[in-house]
Protein backbone atom coordinates (compact mmCIF):
# COMPACT_ATOMS: atom_id res chain seq x y z
CA UNK A 1 0.00 0.00 0.00
CA UNK A 2 3.15 2.23 1.13
CA UNK A 3 4.64 1.78 -2.32
CA UNK A 4 1.39 1.96 -4.52
CA UNK A 5 0.78 5.50 -2.76
CA UNK A 6 4.74 6.20 -3.03
CA UNK A 7 4.44 5.44 -7.02
CA UNK A 8 1.30 7.75 -7.32
CA UNK A 9 2.65 10.64 -5.43
CA UNK A 10 6.26 10.07 -7.17
CA UNK A 11 4.73 10.36 -10.90
CA UNK A 12 2.44 13.23 -9.75
CA UNK A 13 5.47 15.16 -8.86
CA UNK A 14 7.53 14.04 -11.64
CA UNK A 15 4.22 15.12 -13.86
CA UNK A 16 3.54 18.92 -11.88
CA UNK A 17 7.29 19.43 -12.69
CA UNK A 18 7.18 18.33 -16.63
CA UNK A 19 4.05 19.65 -17.77
CA UNK A 20 5.30 22.93 -18.53
CA UNK A 21 8.34 21.53 -20.54
CA UNK A 22 5.91 19.43 -22.29
CA UNK A 23 3.48 22.73 -23.56
CA UNK A 24 6.57 24.76 -24.73
CA UNK A 25 8.33 21.72 -26.18
CA UNK A 26 4.82 20.44 -28.09
CA UNK A 27 4.24 24.47 -29.61
CA UNK A 28 8.03 25.96 -29.94
CA UNK A 29 9.36 22.55 -31.00
CA UNK A 30 12.49 24.00 -28.70
CA UNK A 31 13.51 22.32 -25.10
CA UNK A 32 13.73 25.31 -22.91
CA UNK A 33 16.59 24.41 -21.00
CA UNK A 34 15.58 27.19 -18.57
CA UNK A 35 12.65 25.22 -17.30
CA UNK A 36 14.73 24.04 -14.39
CA UNK A 37 15.43 28.20 -13.87
CA UNK A 38 11.48 29.13 -13.92
CA UNK A 39 11.24 26.02 -11.04
CA UNK A 40 13.94 27.50 -8.79
CA UNK A 41 12.33 31.15 -9.52
CA UNK A 42 9.16 29.73 -8.43
CA UNK A 43 10.67 28.06 -5.05
CA UNK A 44 12.02 31.63 -4.11
CA UNK A 45 8.65 32.85 -4.23
CA UNK A 46 7.89 30.78 -1.32
CA UNK A 47 10.73 32.00 0.11
CA UNK A 48 9.71 35.34 -0.30
CA UNK A 49 5.77 34.79 0.36
CA UNK A 50 7.23 33.11 3.84
CA UNK A 51 9.51 36.38 4.41
CA UNK A 52 6.57 38.78 3.46
CA UNK A 53 4.96 36.58 6.59
CA UNK A 54 2.12 35.65 4.07
CA UNK A 55 0.01 32.72 3.30
CA UNK A 56 2.45 30.10 2.56
CA UNK A 57 -0.27 28.78 -0.33
CA UNK A 58 -0.28 32.39 -1.64
CA UNK A 59 3.37 31.41 -3.39
CA UNK A 60 1.53 29.47 -6.12
CA UNK A 61 -0.57 32.22 -7.68
CA UNK A 62 2.69 34.41 -6.74
CA UNK A 63 4.86 31.97 -8.69
CA UNK A 64 2.31 31.63 -11.60
CA UNK A 65 2.03 35.45 -11.90
CA UNK A 66 5.86 35.86 -12.03
CA UNK A 67 6.75 32.48 -13.80
CA UNK A 68 4.09 33.98 -16.49
CA UNK A 69 5.46 37.09 -16.67
CA UNK A 70 9.44 36.48 -16.90
CA UNK A 71 8.15 33.39 -19.56
CA UNK A 72 6.41 36.54 -21.62
CA UNK A 73 9.71 38.61 -21.57
CA UNK A 74 12.17 35.83 -22.31
CA UNK A 75 9.88 34.36 -25.11
CA UNK A 76 9.83 37.78 -26.44
CA UNK A 77 12.88 39.18 -26.40
CA UNK A 78 15.31 36.19 -26.65
CA UNK A 79 13.23 33.02 -28.04
CA UNK A 80 11.39 34.79 -30.79
CA UNK A 81 14.37 36.39 -32.72
CA UNK A 82 15.84 32.64 -33.15
CA UNK A 83 12.86 30.73 -34.28
CA UNK A 84 14.38 30.04 -37.25
CA UNK A 85 17.47 28.92 -35.60
CA UNK A 86 16.17 26.09 -32.94
CA UNK A 87 19.27 24.81 -32.01
CA UNK A 88 20.68 28.61 -31.15
CA UNK A 89 17.23 29.06 -29.46
CA UNK A 90 17.75 25.71 -26.86
CA UNK A 91 21.04 27.58 -26.09
CA UNK A 92 19.95 30.55 -25.85
CA UNK A 93 17.50 28.86 -22.81
CA UNK A 94 20.26 27.21 -21.61
CA UNK A 95 22.60 30.57 -20.79
CA UNK A 96 19.58 32.10 -19.64
CA UNK A 97 18.71 29.73 -17.04
CA UNK A 98 22.22 30.11 -16.29
CA UNK A 99 21.74 34.22 -15.91
CA UNK A 100 18.80 33.44 -13.47
CA UNK A 101 20.50 31.20 -11.46
CA UNK A 102 23.09 33.66 -11.00
CA UNK A 103 20.49 36.29 -10.42
CA UNK A 104 19.19 34.39 -7.64
CA UNK A 105 22.01 33.97 -6.12
CA UNK A 106 23.39 37.70 -6.04
CA UNK A 107 19.81 38.77 -4.37
CA UNK A 108 19.25 35.27 -1.83
CA UNK A 109 22.85 34.23 -1.58
CA UNK A 110 24.19 30.61 -2.38
CA UNK A 111 22.95 29.32 0.75
CA UNK A 112 19.48 26.44 1.31
CA UNK A 113 16.74 28.51 2.35
CA UNK A 114 14.13 27.50 4.46
CA UNK A 115 10.92 27.74 3.85
CA UNK A 116 7.21 27.08 5.57
CA UNK A 117 5.78 23.50 5.07
CA UNK A 118 2.80 23.91 3.06
CA UNK A 119 0.77 21.41 4.77
CA UNK A 120 2.43 19.11 7.75
CA UNK A 121 1.58 15.79 9.21
CA UNK A 122 0.08 12.52 8.40
CA UNK A 123 -3.38 10.99 7.28
CA UNK A 124 -4.43 7.70 7.78
CA UNK A 125 -5.17 6.61 4.14
CA UNK A 126 -6.17 2.70 3.45
CA UNK A 127 -4.37 1.87 7.22
CA UNK A 128 -1.40 3.33 6.36
CA UNK A 129 -0.28 6.93 8.16
CA UNK A 130 1.03 8.68 5.13
CA UNK A 131 2.72 12.00 4.26
CA UNK A 132 -0.90 14.71 4.00
CA UNK A 133 1.16 17.02 1.67
CA UNK A 134 2.52 14.12 -0.61
CA UNK A 135 -1.56 13.40 -1.44
CA UNK A 136 -2.15 17.09 -1.95
CA UNK A 137 0.26 17.02 -4.44
CA UNK A 138 -1.43 14.01 -6.25
CA UNK A 139 -4.68 15.63 -5.89
CA UNK A 140 -3.13 18.57 -7.32
CA UNK A 141 -1.12 17.15 -10.32
CA UNK A 142 -4.51 15.64 -11.18
CA UNK A 143 -6.31 18.98 -10.84
CA UNK A 144 -3.62 20.51 -13.21
CA UNK A 145 -3.99 17.38 -15.76
CA UNK A 146 -7.48 18.02 -15.86
CA UNK A 147 -7.01 21.69 -16.84
CA UNK A 148 -4.45 21.03 -18.89
CA UNK A 149 -6.54 18.57 -20.75
CA UNK A 150 -10.13 20.82 -20.76
CA UNK A 151 -7.48 23.56 -22.21
CA UNK A 152 -5.93 21.51 -24.91
CA UNK A 153 -9.42 19.29 -26.12
CA UNK A 154 -11.95 22.48 -25.07
CA UNK A 155 -10.76 25.60 -26.04
CA UNK A 156 -9.98 27.96 -28.80
CA UNK A 157 -6.37 28.07 -27.66
CA UNK A 158 -5.93 24.66 -27.37
CA UNK A 159 -7.06 23.91 -30.43
CA UNK A 160 -4.76 26.39 -32.00
CA UNK A 161 -2.05 25.01 -30.05
CA UNK A 162 -2.39 21.56 -31.48
CA UNK A 163 -3.05 23.38 -35.00
CA UNK A 164 0.26 24.46 -34.44
CA UNK A 165 2.22 21.35 -33.18
CA UNK A 166 0.68 19.15 -36.01
CA UNK A 167 1.44 21.61 -39.23
CA UNK A 168 2.55 25.23 -38.23
CA UNK A 169 2.25 25.86 -41.88
CA UNK A 170 -1.02 25.25 -42.56
CA UNK A 171 -2.20 26.80 -39.09
CA UNK A 172 -0.41 30.05 -40.40
CA UNK A 173 -1.55 29.80 -43.74
CA UNK A 174 -5.01 29.70 -42.24
CA UNK A 175 -4.84 33.01 -40.29
CA UNK A 176 -3.75 31.73 -36.65
CA UNK A 177 -1.56 34.35 -34.89
CA UNK A 178 1.23 31.33 -34.47
CA UNK A 179 3.31 34.03 -32.60
CA UNK A 180 0.77 34.84 -30.06
CA UNK A 181 0.16 30.91 -29.27
CA UNK A 182 4.09 30.40 -29.20
CA UNK A 183 4.04 33.57 -26.43
CA UNK A 184 0.73 32.52 -24.64
CA UNK A 185 1.83 28.71 -24.46
CA UNK A 186 5.80 29.65 -23.65
CA UNK A 187 4.14 32.03 -20.69
CA UNK A 188 1.80 29.12 -19.14
CA UNK A 189 4.71 26.55 -19.90
CA UNK A 190 6.95 28.68 -17.23
CA UNK A 191 3.98 29.30 -15.27
CA UNK A 192 3.54 26.55 -14.86
CA UNK A 193 7.39 25.78 -14.32
CA UNK A 194 7.17 28.14 -11.21
CA UNK A 195 4.12 26.52 -10.01
CA UNK A 196 6.15 23.17 -9.65
CA UNK A 197 9.25 24.76 -7.80
CA UNK A 198 6.31 25.99 -4.79
CA UNK A 199 5.34 22.68 -5.18
CA UNK A 200 8.64 20.83 -4.41
CA UNK A 201 9.89 23.24 -1.63
CA UNK A 202 7.77 20.48 1.23
CA UNK A 203 10.45 17.68 -0.69
CA UNK A 204 13.82 19.64 -1.54
CA UNK A 205 15.88 22.37 -0.21
CA UNK A 206 15.79 25.26 -1.83
CA UNK A 207 19.13 26.56 -3.60
CA UNK A 208 19.96 28.67 -6.32
CA UNK A 209 20.85 25.25 -8.25
CA UNK A 210 17.83 23.19 -7.65
CA UNK A 211 15.89 22.98 -10.75
CA UNK A 212 18.86 21.25 -12.68
CA UNK A 213 18.54 18.01 -11.05
CA UNK A 214 14.52 18.38 -12.21
CA UNK A 215 15.27 19.57 -15.48
CA UNK A 216 17.10 16.37 -16.31
CA UNK A 217 14.08 14.40 -15.27
CA UNK A 218 11.50 16.55 -16.75
CA UNK A 219 13.40 16.49 -20.18
CA UNK A 220 13.91 12.54 -20.39
CA UNK A 221 9.90 12.26 -19.48
CA UNK A 222 9.30 14.64 -22.33
CA UNK A 223 11.62 13.22 -24.62
CA UNK A 224 9.72 9.73 -23.86
CA UNK A 225 6.19 11.51 -24.14
CA UNK A 226 7.11 13.87 -27.27
CA UNK A 227 4.28 16.09 -27.59
CA UNK A 228 1.59 14.15 -25.62
CA UNK A 229 -0.02 14.95 -21.97
CA UNK A 230 -1.59 11.84 -21.84
CA UNK A 231 2.04 9.85 -22.58
CA UNK A 232 3.32 12.16 -20.29
CA UNK A 233 1.28 11.17 -17.85
CA UNK A 234 1.79 7.59 -18.25
CA UNK A 235 5.99 7.97 -18.72
CA UNK A 236 5.68 9.33 -15.03
CA UNK A 237 3.57 6.88 -13.80
CA UNK A 238 6.12 3.84 -15.46
CA UNK A 239 9.09 6.18 -14.65
CA UNK A 240 8.35 7.14 -10.96
CA UNK A 241 7.28 3.57 -10.35
CA UNK A 242 10.47 2.19 -11.54
CA UNK A 243 12.68 5.29 -9.37
CA UNK A 244 10.63 4.37 -6.31
CA UNK A 245 10.85 0.30 -7.09
CA UNK A 246 14.66 0.46 -7.28
CA UNK A 247 14.58 2.77 -4.95
CA UNK A 248 13.21 0.83 -2.30
CA UNK A 249 14.55 -2.58 -2.93
CA UNK A 250 17.93 -2.06 -4.87
CA UNK A 251 19.60 1.36 -3.61
CA UNK A 252 18.21 5.51 -3.79
CA UNK A 253 21.04 5.90 -5.93
CA UNK A 254 20.31 3.74 -8.47
CA UNK A 255 16.76 5.12 -8.38
CA UNK A 256 17.52 8.26 -8.61
CA UNK A 257 19.17 7.45 -12.29
CA UNK A 258 16.41 5.49 -13.16
CA UNK A 259 14.23 7.67 -14.99
CA UNK A 260 17.63 9.16 -16.99
CA UNK A 261 18.55 5.37 -18.06
CA UNK A 262 15.00 4.29 -18.46
CA UNK A 263 14.32 7.06 -20.79
CA UNK A 264 17.17 6.38 -22.86
CA UNK A 265 16.59 2.81 -23.36
CA UNK A 266 12.50 3.27 -24.63
CA UNK A 267 13.66 5.93 -27.08
CA UNK A 268 16.82 3.66 -28.30
CA UNK A 269 13.78 1.11 -28.88
CA UNK A 270 10.94 3.63 -29.96
CA UNK A 271 12.47 6.55 -30.87
CA UNK A 272 8.48 7.86 -30.52
CA UNK A 273 8.40 7.25 -27.17
CA UNK A 274 5.25 6.69 -25.35
CA UNK A 275 3.29 9.12 -27.60
CA UNK A 276 2.43 6.17 -30.46
CA UNK A 277 2.20 3.34 -27.87
CA UNK B 1 -3.09 68.58 -76.98
CA UNK B 2 -1.65 65.33 -77.87
CA UNK B 3 0.18 65.14 -74.35
CA UNK B 4 -3.34 65.45 -72.66
CA UNK B 5 -4.22 62.52 -74.74
CA UNK B 6 -1.35 60.28 -74.01
CA UNK B 7 -1.84 61.36 -70.35
CA UNK B 8 -5.62 60.25 -70.94
CA UNK B 9 -4.26 56.94 -72.51
CA UNK B 10 -2.00 56.07 -70.00
CA UNK B 11 -4.65 56.63 -67.32
CA UNK B 12 -6.70 54.51 -69.14
CA UNK B 13 -4.06 51.86 -68.81
CA UNK B 14 -3.26 52.06 -65.46
CA UNK B 15 -7.35 51.75 -64.31
CA UNK B 16 -7.51 48.65 -66.57
CA UNK B 17 -4.37 47.06 -65.17
CA UNK B 18 -2.73 46.46 -61.76
CA UNK B 19 -4.04 49.42 -59.77
CA UNK B 20 -7.96 48.29 -59.88
CA UNK B 21 -6.81 44.49 -60.47
CA UNK B 22 -8.31 41.73 -57.63
CA UNK B 23 -4.78 40.90 -57.68
CA UNK B 24 -1.61 42.38 -59.43
CA UNK B 25 1.91 40.60 -59.46
CA UNK B 26 4.95 43.55 -60.81
CA UNK B 27 8.26 41.70 -60.97
CA UNK B 28 7.63 39.88 -58.36
CA UNK B 29 10.87 37.56 -56.95
CA UNK B 30 11.19 35.30 -54.47
CA UNK B 31 12.81 31.99 -53.24
CA UNK B 32 14.14 29.92 -50.39
CA UNK B 33 17.70 30.63 -48.92
CA UNK B 34 20.38 31.24 -51.51
CA UNK B 35 17.87 29.82 -54.00
CA UNK B 36 16.00 32.54 -56.27
CA UNK B 37 12.69 30.53 -57.52
CA UNK B 38 10.07 33.23 -58.39
CA UNK B 39 11.78 35.45 -61.27
CA UNK B 40 10.23 39.01 -62.22
CA UNK B 41 6.60 37.64 -62.23
CA UNK B 42 4.04 40.27 -63.51
CA UNK B 43 0.81 38.94 -63.59
CA UNK B 44 -2.63 40.24 -62.69
CA UNK B 45 -6.08 38.96 -61.79
CA UNK B 46 -9.20 41.07 -62.85
CA UNK B 47 -12.24 41.30 -60.54
CA UNK B 48 -14.40 37.70 -61.54
CA UNK B 49 -11.79 36.43 -63.43
CA UNK B 50 -9.98 32.88 -63.08
CA UNK B 51 -6.69 33.01 -64.42
CA UNK B 52 -4.46 29.66 -64.74
CA UNK B 53 -1.18 28.97 -63.83
CA UNK B 54 0.48 26.15 -65.09
CA UNK B 55 4.02 24.55 -65.53
CA UNK B 56 5.77 21.02 -64.63
CA UNK B 57 6.39 20.50 -61.22
CA UNK B 58 9.05 22.33 -59.64
CA UNK B 59 8.75 25.61 -61.98
CA UNK B 60 7.87 27.54 -59.13
CA UNK B 61 3.93 27.80 -59.10
CA UNK B 62 3.81 26.54 -55.56
CA UNK B 63 6.41 28.88 -54.08
CA UNK B 64 4.55 31.86 -55.81
CA UNK B 65 0.96 31.34 -54.24
CA UNK B 66 3.00 31.10 -51.13
CA UNK B 67 4.82 34.69 -51.80
CA UNK B 68 1.44 35.89 -51.92
CA UNK B 69 0.54 34.38 -49.06
CA UNK B 70 3.46 36.22 -47.82
CA UNK B 71 4.79 32.72 -46.35
CA UNK B 72 7.39 33.23 -48.30
CA UNK B 73 9.43 36.40 -48.27
CA UNK B 74 9.20 39.06 -51.41
CA UNK B 75 12.87 39.71 -52.20
CA UNK B 76 11.93 42.14 -55.42
CA UNK B 77 8.90 43.49 -57.06
CA UNK B 78 5.01 44.20 -55.64
CA UNK B 79 2.29 42.52 -55.03
CA UNK B 80 -1.48 44.36 -54.83
CA UNK B 81 -5.29 43.18 -53.95
CA UNK B 82 -7.50 45.24 -54.52
CA UNK B 83 -4.73 47.89 -54.64
CA UNK B 84 -3.77 47.26 -51.52
CA UNK B 85 -0.12 46.11 -51.36
CA UNK B 86 0.77 43.11 -49.37
CA UNK B 87 4.36 43.27 -48.40
CA UNK B 88 4.80 42.45 -45.01
CA UNK B 89 0.88 41.75 -43.80
CA UNK B 90 0.28 38.40 -41.58
CA UNK B 91 -2.16 35.69 -43.12
CA UNK B 92 -4.39 36.91 -40.80
CA UNK B 93 -4.60 40.00 -42.58
CA UNK B 94 -5.00 38.73 -45.85
CA UNK B 95 -7.97 36.53 -44.74
CA UNK B 96 -9.43 39.59 -43.18
CA UNK B 97 -9.01 41.35 -46.59
CA UNK B 98 -10.72 38.11 -47.96
CA UNK B 99 -7.73 36.48 -49.56
CA UNK B 100 -8.58 32.62 -49.54
CA UNK B 101 -6.23 29.53 -49.88
CA UNK B 102 -6.91 26.25 -50.76
CA UNK B 103 -3.24 24.86 -50.58
CA UNK B 104 -2.02 21.34 -51.91
CA UNK B 105 0.64 20.24 -49.68
CA UNK B 106 -0.43 19.20 -46.33
CA UNK B 107 -3.85 20.64 -46.50
CA UNK B 108 -5.82 19.60 -43.92
CA UNK B 109 -5.05 18.42 -40.15
CA UNK B 110 -5.49 14.88 -40.77
CA UNK B 111 -5.71 14.16 -36.80
CA UNK B 112 -8.56 16.85 -35.89
CA UNK B 113 -11.99 16.52 -36.76
CA UNK B 114 -13.94 17.72 -39.87
CA UNK B 115 -15.13 20.21 -37.37
CA UNK B 116 -11.73 21.50 -36.08
CA UNK B 117 -10.48 21.80 -39.27
CA UNK B 118 -13.07 24.14 -40.29
CA UNK B 119 -12.74 26.10 -36.89
CA UNK B 120 -8.98 27.26 -37.13
CA UNK B 121 -10.18 28.30 -40.74
CA UNK B 122 -12.39 31.28 -39.05
CA UNK B 123 -11.29 33.80 -36.80
CA UNK B 124 -13.69 33.27 -34.02
CA UNK B 125 -16.02 30.34 -33.25
CA UNK B 126 -18.78 33.18 -33.42
CA UNK B 127 -18.52 33.17 -37.15
CA UNK B 128 -18.85 29.48 -37.41
CA UNK B 129 -22.45 28.62 -37.79
CA UNK B 130 -22.56 31.20 -40.76
CA UNK B 131 -19.83 29.65 -42.20
CA UNK B 132 -20.82 26.79 -42.30
CA UNK B 133 -24.00 27.12 -43.96
CA UNK B 134 -22.49 28.36 -46.42
CA UNK B 135 -19.96 25.31 -46.68
CA UNK B 136 -22.89 23.03 -46.71
CA UNK B 137 -24.52 25.01 -49.78
CA UNK B 138 -21.58 23.82 -51.68
CA UNK B 139 -20.87 20.31 -50.19
CA UNK B 140 -23.68 19.42 -48.29
CA UNK B 141 -22.62 15.49 -47.62
CA UNK B 142 -20.07 17.67 -45.09
CA UNK B 143 -23.38 18.14 -42.88
CA UNK B 144 -23.45 15.23 -41.05
CA UNK B 145 -20.17 14.23 -41.00
CA UNK B 146 -18.08 17.22 -38.91
CA UNK B 147 -17.08 14.93 -35.95
CA UNK B 148 -15.19 12.94 -38.38
CA UNK B 149 -11.81 12.71 -38.62
CA UNK B 150 -10.20 14.51 -41.63
CA UNK B 151 -7.54 11.76 -41.98
CA UNK B 152 -10.67 9.56 -43.21
CA UNK B 153 -12.33 11.35 -46.00
CA UNK B 154 -11.78 9.79 -49.59
CA UNK B 155 -8.97 12.20 -51.90
CA UNK B 156 -11.62 13.59 -53.49
CA UNK B 157 -13.82 14.56 -50.16
CA UNK B 158 -10.64 16.15 -49.14
CA UNK B 159 -10.29 18.40 -52.01
CA UNK B 160 -13.85 19.56 -51.37
CA UNK B 161 -13.55 19.94 -47.72
CA UNK B 162 -10.12 22.51 -48.37
CA UNK B 163 -12.28 24.71 -51.56
CA UNK B 164 -15.18 24.92 -48.98
CA UNK B 165 -13.12 25.65 -46.27
CA UNK B 166 -11.24 28.27 -48.43
CA UNK B 167 -14.79 29.53 -49.73
CA UNK B 168 -16.28 29.79 -46.04
CA UNK B 169 -15.64 33.44 -45.04
CA UNK B 170 -16.28 34.64 -49.18
CA UNK B 171 -13.23 35.59 -49.88
CA UNK B 172 -12.87 38.48 -52.99
CA UNK B 173 -9.92 36.32 -54.17
CA UNK B 174 -8.99 33.04 -53.89
CA UNK B 175 -5.73 31.40 -54.32
CA UNK B 176 -6.50 27.64 -55.37
CA UNK B 177 -3.14 24.93 -55.81
CA UNK B 178 -3.29 21.77 -57.65
CA UNK B 179 -7.48 21.28 -56.32
CA UNK B 180 -7.93 18.24 -59.24
CA UNK B 181 -4.81 16.34 -59.08
CA UNK B 182 -5.91 12.52 -57.78
CA UNK B 183 -9.46 13.42 -57.99
CA UNK B 184 -12.04 11.22 -60.25
CA UNK B 185 -13.70 13.23 -63.03
CA UNK B 186 -17.23 13.14 -61.96
CA UNK B 187 -15.31 15.02 -58.67
CA UNK B 188 -13.91 17.58 -60.63
CA UNK B 189 -16.71 18.14 -62.11
CA UNK B 190 -18.34 18.93 -59.29
CA UNK B 191 -15.53 20.98 -57.69
CA UNK B 192 -15.50 22.97 -61.46
CA UNK B 193 -19.33 23.68 -60.86
CA UNK B 194 -18.78 25.54 -57.77
CA UNK B 195 -15.74 27.47 -58.79
CA UNK B 196 -18.24 28.57 -62.13
CA UNK B 197 -20.50 29.55 -59.52
CA UNK B 198 -17.72 31.41 -57.21
CA UNK B 199 -16.70 33.26 -60.12
CA UNK B 200 -20.30 34.20 -61.64
CA UNK B 201 -20.55 35.90 -58.03
CA UNK B 202 -17.85 38.01 -58.61
CA UNK B 203 -14.94 36.23 -56.64
CA UNK B 204 -11.29 35.70 -58.28
CA UNK B 205 -9.05 33.57 -58.69
CA UNK B 206 -5.43 31.98 -59.69
CA UNK B 207 -5.52 28.56 -60.14
CA UNK B 208 -2.79 26.46 -60.08
CA UNK B 209 -3.12 23.31 -61.79
CA UNK B 210 -1.17 20.60 -63.95
CA UNK B 211 -4.36 19.50 -65.54
CA UNK B 212 -4.31 21.38 -68.11
CA UNK B 213 -8.03 20.31 -70.25
CA UNK B 214 -9.58 21.07 -66.40
CA UNK B 215 -7.52 24.70 -66.47
CA UNK B 216 -8.22 25.88 -69.51
CA UNK B 217 -11.56 25.44 -69.18
CA UNK B 218 -12.18 26.93 -66.49
CA UNK B 219 -10.73 29.52 -66.58
CA UNK B 220 -10.37 33.01 -68.72
CA UNK B 221 -6.95 33.33 -69.04
CA UNK B 222 -3.09 30.94 -68.94
CA UNK B 223 -0.40 31.96 -68.21
CA UNK B 224 2.37 29.20 -68.15
CA UNK B 225 5.53 29.68 -65.51
CA UNK B 226 8.77 27.98 -66.85
CA UNK B 227 12.43 28.22 -64.08
CA UNK B 228 10.28 30.71 -62.41
CA UNK B 229 9.49 33.14 -65.52
CA UNK B 230 6.23 33.66 -67.38
CA UNK B 231 7.18 32.32 -70.94
CA UNK B 232 3.50 32.01 -72.36
CA UNK B 233 0.03 33.54 -71.41
CA UNK B 234 -3.12 34.49 -73.89
CA UNK B 235 -6.98 33.81 -73.49
CA UNK B 236 -7.82 30.14 -72.21
CA UNK B 237 -10.31 30.27 -74.70
CA UNK B 238 -7.97 30.19 -77.39
CA UNK B 239 -7.71 27.85 -80.53
CA UNK B 240 -4.31 27.15 -79.98
CA UNK B 241 -4.26 27.51 -76.20
CA UNK B 242 -4.08 23.73 -75.35
CA UNK B 243 -1.22 22.81 -77.71
CA UNK B 244 0.78 26.05 -76.82
CA UNK B 245 0.63 24.87 -73.16
CA UNK B 246 1.20 21.30 -73.76
CA UNK B 247 4.10 22.00 -76.05
CA UNK B 248 5.71 24.26 -72.79
CA UNK B 249 4.72 21.26 -70.69
CA UNK B 250 6.68 18.80 -72.83
CA UNK B 251 9.96 17.50 -71.80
Amino acid sequence: MLLTLDILTTAAILFIVSIGLLAIFGVLKIINFAHGAWLTVGAYCAVVTAKLGLNPWLALPLAFAVGAALGGLAEHFIIRPLYRRPLDAILATWGLGIVVGQLITLAFGRDVQLTPNLLAGTVEILGVDYSAYRLVALGIALAIGTLFALTIERTRLGLSARAVIMNETLARSLGIDTGRVRLVVFMIGAGFAALAGVLLTPLTSVDPNMGVAWLIGAFMLVMVADASYLALAAACLVFGAAQVLISTFVSPILGSIAIAVLAALVLRISPKGFSRA
Amino acid sequence: MAEAAGEAAAEAVRRSEPADAALALEGVSSGYGAVSIVKGVSLSVAAGEIVALLGKNGMGKTTLLKTILGMVALRGGAITVGGQALAGLSPARLVALGVGYAPQEQPLFQDLSIRDNLRLAVPSDRMLPEALERLFGHFPFLKDRLAQRAGTLSGGEQKMLILGRALMLRPRLLLIDEISEGVQPSMVERLRGVLDAERAAGVSMLVVEQHVAFALALADRYAVLKLGEIVDSGPAGAPDAQARVIGHLAV
